[in-house]
């Protein structure tokens, strides 16, 4: 046997020459469901909860107390099947509970309630919309059903620091639907627009509140890159799983620290992705820092298996159809269409689709406005304008939706159809927006009643531009008029408005004062 | 005044409601046999002695009415009820006061009975003999030197002793009738649903079953009558009607078929036992009943998969018990950490056969083992309910075979030799597993001399299809009416 020789070893760093991004997405997102998932005691992620008193929204199941029995809440099972279809997700026709083991302190019974192999949505497709128009396809793994935890909370309510924790058991047993998707994302771009999209789309459907800050919605990214070396090889990063982030900011800063970080640890420890190398770190907030928690994916046991307390689900596809039938057209499906059909810009659009019953409001407040005549462009665009304009100025001051200033959209629409027909002005349409939301007034009437409708009668509009032009203050715009400066003719337009109250109609005096001008029979 | 410790469950009701008892007289008397003797044999955990005798008062005072008005019951002490402690005898529980009752006592509360008191058990019903309870055994009353068998051995004790002449207990793999049997009282374990478990803290949550105890079968099907019924707070509470058998009890069930396998004609079974059967299928004949042998060939292997499931529910069942929120929690020390609270408090709170199934239970559900225990367990479980249905399906009505293949044994004989304690399940496990209903009816005597003395009770089990529980009860009542000595 030859002797072994050691073979010639020269160390060379190589060289990252390009870092691309590989995302995929955990989401867990609080079911509004009035109750919780298990038990009948109220839920905090329904809207209009009252924050609670720690331990206050408990009861036998969800303390977990011996001989307590969990029953499923029906309304959990629609909305997450409500989510699933709008995720494109297929609906399975018999789901299953399965017991999960562990223990922690915020965890009842040692074990919480999940979905192991047998969830209620399973893969799905859906295709981001990007803020440059372009659309990113992203598939659904799955979207199972299970109970929140509760909270520990490490100082007393008001912020006295305490030397023990508290177990805080008002969240827990709060239905959570988690969506997980493939790692489909190559940008934090994608992430963002991704989430947002999901927020809005559970917001309209009514499957959450989703108040981020409530913790309504829990972002878990799976990160890692792909690293191209200038000796031609590709390597990729261990997955770094970033734990309950709540912010869109959390994810998107999350996402961009680690594609900085990433590509430096390799270099440094060599490490590549593999079985047991998936490590979880947490996200720092105040030091834009991810830190770790867990160095690598313990293979920790949670021993699942199916909770002999209760039944398998079994799914009739009927039900599914029905609720397929009654989905509403998702927010983001809804703006595209508002930006095609009503030529509003996608900010205005996006403005509209934000909140659900305001967005109803607004395609009520067209339909109305095309009772009054209105072709449903004209209408949408007309009812659009009032209700993004002065109905989100008054929202804002007052500190309500839109949909709940008091107006009613058949008010709103019949405004819009007044105003395209130039009876009002648009500084009187705003006056008779503001005036309706105290009352139940017919429009017309209104108009009429507060004095708001627009004098085209010539013989009026006549002598005020005749003053207008007369007024020696007005000489200099006067001879600019004439001179061709078109741009000039607004100040005159302003001091008839003025004269009349602002009921003159504006485009008719602008015609007017044109051809009085050029006519120049008042020089 | 009627002395009612000798009085059958319905012989008090009656003699209440005639007016020849009082609730209260009901009530005091059996207070006093406790007082009395209840040292000797320790039934109870607990004696609600103001409480039941005020609560019979009530019942004198016309305030409190039903179906079971001024009788007093005893509760095995696994079911919760919002009065004094649900211990499970379990240090881990020793002071721990449930805030709510379980439907099935509720329901007998509702129905007027007086509660008397909390019965011993093995510890979270893990036994078969009551000396796994953390606070004292309990003696069978026909011969104190013996277990009254488990996990429900203060109740059946209870009833056995004339201290209450009804009890609830609750049956995961025979622990109502096993005990039933080894006391010689009549003891029922319903379908899988048929009675609510809300309330009854959870040993195995597909097997167990809470069921009555009484004198005699007419006792138990006025007690079932009572706790049987839908509860929407179970989720596995069968949507089936409640029962209304105790008035129509006595009917003749009609040309019966009774089958009796031939896995019970065991070698292993006790003389008594061999002669108690064969008493039992003469009994049968003799009621005009046709006795055909039957098969069920996993017989076996019920006590193998029974000990697979139970164990792996348990131990996810009892991870509740953290000392987090309740129960007991262990004083730490300074450095010890959340670690350290968990196992100590456990470690501490839990007794040794508890610990044992736990461990047992984690390792069948552990990753990798899963398949080979759980999921075989639930297959030969598949196979024992297939078995069943085959024979209810070829015309059977009820299958009978022995409750226990042996009478009742020595305190101590068995506590350190866990898998012969197991075996003490065998005939009774099956009904468990394939969720069918049964009841145990006393079906004779060793000799003096087999039972070193001393008379020691056997019994004969009737089980039934899914939601025959009406049925076994018509069969039990007719075979006790009619039954021939061996």
């Amino acid at each position: 046997m030859p002797e072994e020789t050691p073979i010639p070893y020269t160390h060379r760093m190589p060289t990252i020459v390009s870092t691309s991004l590989i995302v995929g997405l955990e989401i867990h997102v609080e079911l509004a469901t009035r109750t919780r998932m298990f038990s009948r005691v109220a839920s905090m992620a329904h809207p209009g909860a009252p924050e609670p008193e720690p331990n206050t929204l408990i009861d036998p199941v969800v303390l977990g107390l011996p001989g307590a029995l969990p029953v499923l809440n029906r309304d959990a099972i629609e909305l997450s099947i409500r989510m699933g279809l709008a995720l494109g997700c297929e609906i399975a026709t018999e789901s299953r509970w399965d017991r999960k083991s562990y223990f922690y302190p915020d965890l009842p019974k040692g074990y919480q309630i999940s979905q192991y192999d047998q969830p209620l949505c399973g893969e799905g497709h859906v295709d981001v919309q990007m803020p440059d128009g372009s659309t990113h396809p992203i598939r659904i793994i799955r979207a199972h059903l299970e109970e929140d935890a509760g909270k520990l909370l490490h100082e007393l309510p008001g912020g006295t620091s305490i030397d023990f924790s508290i177990v805080d058991l008002n969240r827990a047993g709060t239905p959570l639907l988690e969506i997980v998707t493939a790692p489909d994302f190559t940008s934090a771009d994608q992430v963002e627009a991704f989430s947002r999209m999901l927020r809005n789309t559970a917001r309209f459907l009514g499957v959450t509140e989703g108040v981020m800050q409530k913790g309504h919605m829990r972002f878990e990214p799976n990160i890692n890159c792909e690293l191209t070396l200038d000796d031609g090889r590709t390597v990729k990063t261990p997955v770094v799983e970033i734990k309950n982030l709540n912010s869109f900011r959390a994810v998107r800063d999350a996402i961009e620290y680690e594609l900085r970080e990433q590509p430096k640890r390799w270099l440094d420890d060599g490490l590549e992705m593999g079985a047991g190398m998936k490590s979880t770190r947490g996200w720092n907030d105040q030091r834009a820092v991810t830190f770790l928690q867990r160095e690598k994916e313990d293979a920790h046991d949670y021993r699942y298996f199916p909770d002999p307390d209760l039944l398998p689900v079994t799914i009739d596809p009927e039900w599914v159809s029905e609720i397929r039938r009654d989905l509403p057209e998702v927010p983001h499906l809804r703006a595209s269409r508002y930006e095609s059909t009503f030529g509003l810009g996608p900010r205005e659009a996006e403005a509209l689709v934000d909140e659900r019953e305001v967005c109803l409001f607004f395609e009520a407040a067209t339909r109305a406005a095309e009772t009054h005549g209105l072709a449903h462009d004209v209408a949408g665009k007309a009812a659009a304008n009032l209700v993004l304009q002065v109905g989100l100025r008054l929202a804002n001051e007052r500190e309500v939706l839109v949909s709940d200033l008091g107006i009613t959209a058949d008010q709103v629409g019949a405004i819009a159809a007044l105003r395209l027909n130039d009876e009002i002005g648009s500084s009187g349409a705003d006056t008779l927006f503001e005036a309706l939301c105290e009352s139940d007034e017919d429009p017309a009437a209104a108009a009429d009643r507060l004095g708001l409708r627009q004098v085209t009668d010539t013989g009026a509009l006549g002598a005020w531009c005749d003053a207008v032009i007369a007024d020696p203050a007005n000489e200099k715009t006067v001879a600019d008029v004439k001179m061709g400066k078109m741009a000039a003719v607004g100040r005159l337009i302003g001091g008839v408005m003025q004269l009349s109250g602002g009921q003159a109609d504006a485009k008719a005096v602008r015609q007017m004062l044109l051809e009085k001008l050029k006519s120049g029979s008042c020089s | 005044m009627s002395d009612a410790s000798s009085m059958s469950l319905i012989e008090v009701r009656d003699a209440i409601r005639n007016g020849d008892l009082t609730a209260e007289s009901a009530a005091s008397s059996c207070l006093h046999a406790i007082s009395d003797r209840d040292g000797g044999i320790g039934a109870f955990l607990q004696v609600f002695d103001d409480a039941a005798l005020e609560s019979a008062r009530a019942v004198d005072r016309g305030e409190r009415t039903g179906s079971l008005a001024g009788v007093p019951i005893a509760l095995k002490d696994n079911i919760c009820l919002n009065h004094g402690r649900t211990t499970c005898a379990s240090r881990m529980l020793e002071t721990y006061e449930s805030p709510f009752t379980a439907t099935a006592a509720q329901r007998l509360i509702d129905a007027g009975a007086v509660i008397i008191g909390k019965t011993n058990l093995d510890e979270f019903a893990m036994g078969s003999s009551t000396e796994n309870s953390a606070f004292h055994i309990t003696r069978n009353p026909v011969a104190p030197d013996r277990v009254p068998g488990g996990s429900s051995g203060g109740s059946a004790a209870a009833v056995a002793a004339g201290f209450v002449p009804g009890a609830l207990g609750s049956d995961t793999g025979g622990s109502i009738r096993q005990p039933a049997a080894l006391t010689g009282v009549v003891g029922m374990k319903p379908t899988y649903g048929r009675v609510s478990r809300w309330g009854l803290v959870a040993f195995a949550s597909s097997l167990d079953q809470i069921g009555p105890f009484g004198r005699t079968v007419a006792d138990v099907a006025l007690l079932m009558d009572v706790i049987a019924g839908f509860d929407e707070l179970d989720s596995t509470s069968s949507p089936r009607a409640g029962m209304a058998v105790s008035p129509t009890l006595s009917e003749p069930v009609g040309k019966l078929r009774i089958g009796v396998p031939r896995q019970v004609r065991s070698e292993h079974n006790h003389p008594a036992v061999v002669r108690a059967l064969d008493a039992a299928i003469t009994t049968c004949t003799s009621m005009g009943a046709e006795v055909v042998d039957v098969d069920l060939p996993r017989l076996d292997d019920g006590i193998a998969a029974y000990y697979v499931v139970a164990t792996a529910e348990a131990s996810s069942n009892l991870a509740r018990f953290d000392g987090i929120r309740y129960g007991h929690r262990a004083a730490l020390s300074a450095g010890e950490g959340l670690e350290d609270l968990y196992a100590r408090s456990r470690a501490e709170g839990f007794g040794p056969e508890v610990q044992r199934r736990i461990m047992l239970g984690t390792y069948a559900l552990s990753s990798g083992y899963y398949d080979a225990y759980y999921r075989t367990a639930m297959q030969v479980r598949r196979l024992i309910r297939d078995e069943f249905d085959a024979i209810f399906a070829s015309g059977v009505h009820a299958v009978m075979m022995p409750s226990t293949a042996n009478p009742a044994f020595r305190i101590g004989e068995k506590v350190d030799d866990p898998l012969q304690m197991y075996l003490e399940d065998l005939y009774t496990v099956t009904a468990n597993l394939a969720g069918v209903p049964a009841i145990s009816v006393p079906a004779g005597v060793t000799t003096e001399e087999e039972g070193d003395g001393t008379a020691l009770p056997v019994a004969m089990q009737f089980v039934g299809p899914v939601g025959g529980d009406e049925v076994v009860l018509r069969v039990g009542a007719e075979f006790e009416g009619g039954r021939v000595e061996g």
